[in-house]
């Protein structure tokens, strides 16, 4: 039986030319930003290509920055799924992180280490993402607000915590490191580990949940017309607080992803350098990929691609701070279109 | 036959297409004189809103051509049409509610309504207002106004500026029976003055009492056109649906049996802290149907959200087969065998971004019937079941997998219908169950009614369609203001009787 109804990929087609021609103005609108700035457009993007998908090695560290965009973009997406705008990714990424190295600090043998690490940072995201529900379920406050203010929150609490807490005895400037049998295991060193594809795998759990469990189906139903589920029977609440955990799992393992399966130091600087945007960068990710899990894992590359290709891009001589407004504009070109649409219907 | 007046508008083969490939006008010719009230009938989606854009410049046509007075013209905005004398008053008023009458009146004038013209304005104002015999507040709040009075309003705004041709979109659709003489009397005055007026309707009384010539649309064509002293209900109704309508609804006599649903005292606040419901009591008995007459906004809607659960009473007590619901929402009101048809099916009984599918076990997606093996959702069961609603209850339809938005309205109420009445609730609310929905859409659900009435159900109806209240009820009453004025069975409870209760005249 053809499956176009449960998959929620109807109009699948027109949205990739849309994305297509949207990246293509993002590209064009970019390249006329550079040229106005004296700098050569053709030779910037083809650094940027060459830098994420130039070779194995390149394409590896495109991956790497992709795992963790993955996950926190599936916490924006779920969230819209349940009509919810949820921005608390970036926080809950921190935390996540935070509880993995400190779960890793127990050492646990290869395999039960890692997993350990897993569920206690997906634990932790869960809950760091229970507040945000209770504010809007009980008192009405706007997520928005509550889940910014948690980021806040989330970037100094753990801050502390790494300081006072988990910080490596032999370096002040970072936490304890990972342990290996914690870490995600390497498939081609140095940058490509497991974790793209445990990504990958907690994207195909998600739209599982979204359109084959009666669950997601009440979640979905309660995104798209409150109203309407609320007169069937179906009470909002439970919907919106899986939403508001599914959420926190997965920002919480973007955490754990970025700090035991990725090229840093398996470890936290503690000014949470490592961490910071993977959490907002997944907002864009989610946008570009439609909010559709499937759809993600492909925007994640693609934005992991335009991180991975900056550095190179800067070896063309164009500062870092160009090529961040040269992604900004692409990233906001390509989810325009979907930005429109959302905010089209809450104003409805 | 008397003599008509010169053609002051003309369309010629009018196409319209719009962006999603949906060719709403095929082709169509209509024309009106000075002096005429030429009515447009149509179902919904027929095409007569889509016309009546093009004509007031809100949206341009695919081709074709428009003459106004004889000459060619494009309409390329309601202000050009403005210019051209022509005007439409919407089904949904467009007026600033914060605003007065008299504001809204001049706004898109340049008047400045507290400026030097304004005492001028206001005299012209109410010289039209008098001549046509249209009353209003000119100094009152849009908000504060009843329904028929915004109309007068948007009436006035028009003939303010100049309008010679009158687009009525709907006009009778929110107002009481003697608001809508008093329409109707405004229309015959104006017609004197020699302007024209396009009465667009699905209303098939309101043509023949108001109109000189009826153009009917079908499927974006003009399937008949008829001098309304020539045609009748019959006529009418044939071109509207294309085949013939039974009118009267075979209805045999009743069973009723004992009460399943008592109401007493009931207190329901609206939104804004009011109460809306004026403590109501009622029963609806086995086997029977209870109509509640009314114009929508006296409080029918918060005795359906109470009934209904999503709205708690301030006070009293509902029974349902002798239990007490007033306090149990909505999802736990549904395990008691309950079918709720809400007033509102596009906001409240569909989830038009969802499939039919999706739809029909909306509410019900935990039931065993729909999953398979573990904990997730069996989707070939859930389509079966889908093309099982989609043919029992003739559902227009592609298939199960289409979404509810692309259905016509009487096609998106069947689906909520279907899946309020599978389950063989033995009490059925249908709040205006055939609102907006076309004649045979309307015929259909009415015969469900009737036919889940005759199986020993007991069926709420709560409608702003007199017709429908009388045509359906065992037992009528008339809501107004929160209170239920009057309860009796039909042979009490005349159309002349009901009609003066909608509008709170009692005699």
């Amino acid at each position: 039986m053809k499956a176009s109804i449960p998959t929620g990929t109807s109009g699948l087609l027109s949205s990739v030319a849309e994305s297509a021609f949207a990246a293509g103005v993002g590209f064009l609108a970019s390249g006329v930003l550079l040229a106005v700035l004296g700098k050569d457009p053709i030779k910037a993007f083809y650094y940027l290509f060459e830098g994420s998908f130039g070779s194995a090695n390149n394409f590896t560290i495109t991956l790497a920055y992709a795992a963790p965009l993955i996950l926190t973009a599936l916490t924006f997406a779920v969230g819209v799924r349940a009509g919810l705008f949820n921005i608390g990714a970036e926080g809950t990424l921190y935390v996540g992180a935070t509880a993995a190295v400190a779960a890793s600090l127990i050492h646990l043998p290869f395999g039960i280490g890692l997993l350990f690490v897993l569920i206690v940072a997906g634990a932790a995201g869960a809950a760091w993402s229970v507040p945000a529900y209770l504010l809007k379920s009980y008192r009405g406050v706007n997520e928005v607000i509550s889940t910014i203010m948690m980021n806040n929150i989330a970037l100094f609490a753990m801050q502390f915590v790494v300081l006072n807490y988990l910080l490596d005895p032999a370096r002040s400037d970072k936490s304890a490191s990972i342990p290996l049998d914690s870490r995600f295991p390497t498939l081609l060193p140095p940058n490509l580990t497991l974790a793209i594809f445990f990504s990958i795998l907690v994207c195909f759990g998600v739209y599982y949940y979204l359109w084959q469990t009666p669950g997601g189906y009440e979640l979905r139903a309660v995104g798209l017309n409150p109203d309407a589920a609320r007169f069937s029977g179906i009470s909002p609440r439970r919907p919106m607080l899986y939403a508001f955990l599914l959420g926190g799992i997965t920002a919480g393992l973007a955490g754990a992803v970025e700090v035991a399966g990725t090229f840093t130091p398996f470890a936290i600087y503690t000014g949470l350098s490592n961490l910071v945007n993977f959490g907002f960068n997944g907002i864009g990710v989610a946008l570009i990929g439609r909010n559709h899990p499937m759809a993600i894992v492909l925007a994640g590359i693609f934005l992991g691609a335009l991180q991975a290709g900056a550095s190179s891009v800067q070896i063309a001589g164009i500062s870092f701070e160009i090529v961040e407004v040269i992604e900004g504009m692409i990233v906001f070109a390509i989810a325009a279109p979907q930005l429109y649409r959302m905010f089209r219907r809450r104003l409805k | 036959m008397q003599s008509r007046g010169e053609e002051v508008l003309r369309t010629a083969a009018i196409t319209k297409i719009y962006p999603d490939g949906t060719q709403a006008l095929r082709g169509v010719d209509f024309d009106l004189a000075r002096g005429e009230v030429h009515g447009l009938l149509g179902e919904n989606g027929a095409g007569k809103t889509t016309l009546s854009k093009v004509l007031s410049g809100i949206l341009r046509p695919t081709s074709g051509e428009v003459f106004v007075n004889g000459k060619k013209v494009e309409v390329r905005h309601p202000k050009e049409a403005l210019k051209l004398g022509v005007g439409m008053v919407h089904q949904h008023f467009t007026l600033v509610r914060d605003f007065t009458a008299f504001e809204n009146i001049l706004l898109g004038t340049d008047v400045n309504p507290k400026g030097s013209g304004a005492s001028k304005a206001r005299q012209e104002i109410l010289d039209l207002s008098k001549d046509v015999g249209l009353g209003v507040e000119l100094d009152a709040k849009v908000e504060d106004l009843a329904l028929g009075a915004q109309q007068r309003v948007e009436l006035l705004k028009m003939l303010y500026r100049k309008v010679q041709i009158l687009i009525l979109d709907e006009p009778t659709s929110s107002l009481t029976a003697p608001e809508t003489v008093e329409l109707f009397k405004a229309v015959r005055r104006l017609k004197e003055e020699g302007k024209s007026a396009i009465f667009i309707t699905h209303k098939l009384n309101e043509v023949l009492e108001i109109c000189d010539r009826i153009t009917v649309l079908r499927h974006g064509e003009v399937s008949g056109k008829i001098e309304a002293a020539q045609a009748d209900r019959k006529t009418l109704a044939r071109m509207m649906v294309g085949r013939d309508v039974v009118f009267d609804l075979v209805k045999e006599p009743s069973h009723a049996g004992e009460p399943i649903l008592e109401v007493s005292d009931l207190v329901v606040r609206g939104n804004r802290g009011e109460d809306a419901v004026k403590g109501v009591s009622f029963a609806v008995r086995r086997g029977e149907i209870f109509g509640i007459a009314g114009v929508e906004g006296n409080g029918q809607t918060e005795l359906e959200e109470a009934l209904s659960g999503v709205r708690r009473p301030s006070r009293g007590n509902i029974k349902l087969g002798g239990l007490e619901i007033s306090s149990l929402s909505n999802n736990q009101i549904r395990k008691h065998s309950v079918g709720l048809i809400p007033e509102d099916r596009r906001q409240m009984g569909l989830i038009l971004d969802m499939s039919v599918a999706e739809n029909s076990i909306l509410g019900r997606e935990w039931e065993r019937r729909f999953r398979g093996q573990g904990v997730a959702l069996a989707w070939p069961k859930v389509k079966e079941h889908a093309s099982r609603l989609i043919k029992s209850f003739e559902i227009l339809v592609k298939g199960p997998e289409s979404p509810a938005k692309s259905m016509s309205g009487g096609n998106q109420q069947k689906v909520v219908v279907s899946r309020e009445l599978t389950d063989d609730p033995d009490f059925v609310l249908a709040a205006q169950p055939t609102r907006g929905l076309d004649v045979a859409a309307t015929d259909y659900i009415r015969r469900l009614l009737l036919k889940t009435r005759d199986t020993g159900k007991g069926v709420l109806v709560i409608s702003a369609d007199l017709d429908e209240v009388l045509q359906l009820s065992d037992i009528i009453g008339v809501m107004y203001e929160g209170k239920l004025l009057e309860v009796g069975p039909p042979e009490k409870m005349t159309r002349h009787k009901v009609g003066m209760l909608m509008g709170g005249v009692k005699e």
